[in-house]
């Protein structure tokens, strides 16, 4: 059986790529997809410690239902801002997004 | 499960939250069918309605003993109930400051407006309430998400869309820390329930996982911060809070700001309690280093929101920066919370009611000011449009002036007062660095709230008209100066009332059939 530690780098390693992406992509698009990837590093986590946790239990599972949801409905709305934005701006690159004062 | 079981359970805890409900939903069906060019501002009177019902559902609610339903995830407390109070009056605020003609013209999307912001104060009062991680997180999200949307409703405005993408990426990368840190905290204990958590990480603790339990409770706690907008996650809130319109703004300042208060409180206290039994030094370790922490982001709020305000010459943009340090001074008692916890001193302390005191004298200071906003907005949203302002309308001056001197924190405000106790706290639990830093960083906040009133009094305004308000402005700046003085002048009868209705210390105990 695969030991749970290779689940948490796997789901740390994701986490930090999606964070460094978020943090350094201009392309809004791949800022969201980013952002989807660290929460997904969180279900991977959340699924690990209910089969292989301290305390095994499901509601880690039921959790990962949640925050699956939940994400959905995040990126649905940053989507539909995203495509405001773009029709106001032709541009989806979020460096351009300066027009408010710095 | 049967239609009996299912009934004898107590749903009225959850009155509130259902009425908020309903009125969401009615809303929204209503707008549905609503002539397509007809005003909507009658819907604004009905969720005022929804939010009246609400209020007194949960003053009835209110000396009840804990009570917990649904898989104990939902929880009735005094805590929770003091927190929705503050919300449900700051919403009814907000919808006042929204009622203004002028503002429901320009705005598309009235109807949405109108129950986003009730659905978004039904993820706060979710949020306050619940005892549960995954309850706390879905409540935060509601939150969170119906004000992506009010940000972004004007959406041919260009500085909406672009402060709306900022906060919308800001608060993804917000909620995916505060979530990879629940996972953690899941994985060390097994249990979504704070209270099983609070147990299981004592345990944790003896079986030498601290490095692990401080690590989660910080990548959440850090997460959690984007909600108070305080350092390091308060980039977004110049950008947001100046191309919001102003009633959204009004909203994030206050309501959003004290859920996250609510929440960041009910997480650290119950977890952490665990501590208050034991004397071991590993506790000790683990409290010193988030009262360390706490206090760091604490002091830092407060420097970097004082000093950036007084570069600033759009009005909103300064009640942002003014916002980030004052949610600095309200981190300060957590901190002192913390502090006290170790010594088991925090029940016999009062640091809760100096929180919930300090954010209602915020709720009508910061309203109070974000209503002459919207006011003399309409020309410009520069500080030069306060210009001359005690000739065109002395009366408005005059509550601008008293505003700005609670957020100063002039003796005689509510801000004085509620500054104080925050004070004495912080020196009762040995903070006495972080209480110097508040002391100077408020007297430097003197001169940017100054320089306002400056151009109230001694500048020639542009145009030299007097300037009229809408009876609903009128009401807002009424209930906001008499709230701000009555505090200021009776803090003691307010903090008895807060004492005796609301038993903020219920937050600990935990819940027993």
């Amino acid at each position: 059986m695969i030991p749970v530690s290779w689940y948490l780098g796997l789901a740390a390693l994701l986490f930090c790529l999606g964070l460094y992406g978020a943090l350094t992509k201009r392309n809004t698009v791949i800022v969201l997809i980013c952002i989807e990837l660290m929460l997904n590093a969180t279900n991977i986590n959340l699924v690990a410690f209910s089969k292989l946790g301290l305390y095994p239990d499901i509601a880690g599972q039921v959790f990962t239902v949640f925050s699956i949801t939940v994400a959905a409905a995040e990126v649905a709305v940053g989507i539909a801002i995203l495509l405001a934005f773009y029709r106001n701006r032709r541009t989806v690159n979020i460096d351009e997004a300066n027009v408010l004062k710095r | 499960m049967d239609l009996e079981t299912l009934l004898s359970y107590p749903w009225r805890i959850m009155l509130p939250e259902f009425v908020i409900v309903i009125t969401a939903a009615l809303l929204s069906l209503l707008d549905l069918f609503w002539k397509e060019q007809a005003s909507r501002r009658p819907l604004a009177w009905i969720a005022l309605a929804g939010i009246g019902l609400a209020v007194l559902f949960l003053v009835i609610n209110a000396g009840q003993p804990v009570q917990e339903i649904l898989y104990e995830t939902f929880r009735l407390d005094g805590f929770a109930s003091a927190f929705k109070l503050i919300f449900l009056l700051g919403a009814a605020i907000v919808f006042l400051i929204a009622l203004d003609r002028d503002f429901g013209q320009q705005l598309p999307y009235q109807g949405e407006y109108y129950y986003l912001i009730l659905t978004a104060v039904l993820g706060a009062m979710i949020a306050a309430s619940s005892a549960d991680l995954i309850t706390l997180f879905v409540g935060i999200e509601l939150l969170s998400i119906s004000s992506y949307v009010l940000v972004a409703i004007r959406k041919h405005n260009l500085k909406a869309n672009e402060s709306a993408l900022k906060y919308v990426i800001s608060g993804g990368i917000a909620t995916a820390v505060t979530l990879f840190g629940f996972s953690y905290i899941y994985g060390l204990t097994g249990s979504t329930n704070l209270f099983v958590i609070q147990e299981r990480l004592s345990q944790g603790v003896n079986d030498g996982l601290l490095p692990l339990i401080a690590l989660a409770l910080l990548v959440s706690f850090v997460g959690l911060t984007f909600k108070l907008s305080v350092v390091p996650y308060h980039m977004w809130a110049p950008d947001v809070y100046q191309g919001a319109s102003t009633p959204v703004t009004a909203f994030l300042s206050v309501v959003s700001k004290g859920a996250g208060f609510a929440l960041v409180i009910r997480f650290l206290m119950v977890t952490l309690q665990g501590m208050a039994d034991s004397e071991m030094i590993l506790w000790e370790n683990l409290a010193g280093l988030l009262v360390t922490v706490l206090s760091v982001l604490a002091a830092l709020s407060m420097i970097i929101g004082n000093t950036l305000a007084m570069r600033q010459t759009n009005l909103k943009r300064l009640l942002a920066y003014s916002s980030i340090a004052q949610a600095g001074y309200l981190l300060v008692p957590v901190a002192a919370g913390i502090a006290l916890l170790q010594t088991g001193e925090v029940s016999a302390s009062n640091l809760f009611h100096i929180v919930l005191f300090y954010l209602a004298a915020y709720l009508f200071m910061n309203l109070g000011a974000f209503a002459l906003v919207q006011l003399i907005g309409k020309e410009t949203e520069d500080i030069r449009g306060l210009a001359g302002l005690y000739r065109r309308a002395p009366g408005k001056a005059l509550a601008m002036t008293l505003f700005l001197a609670s957020l100063a924190g002039i003796p005689l405000t509510a801000g004085f007062v509620g500054k104080y106790y925050i004070l004495m706290g912080a020196v009762g639990a040995n903070l006495y660095a972080l209480a110097a830093v508040m002391v100077i960083t408020t007297v430097i906040s003197y001169y940017y709230y100054f320089g306002l009133a400056v151009q109230m009094y001694m500048r020639e305004p542009e145009v030299d008209q007097p300037l009229t308000a809408p009876s609903s402005l009128n009401i807002v700046l009424s209930v906001c100066v008499i709230g701000t003085l009555l505090l200021g002048l009776l803090p003691n009868l307010a903090l008895d009332l807060i004492q005796t209705q609301f038993n903020l210390l219920e937050v600990f105990l935990p819940y027993s059939h």
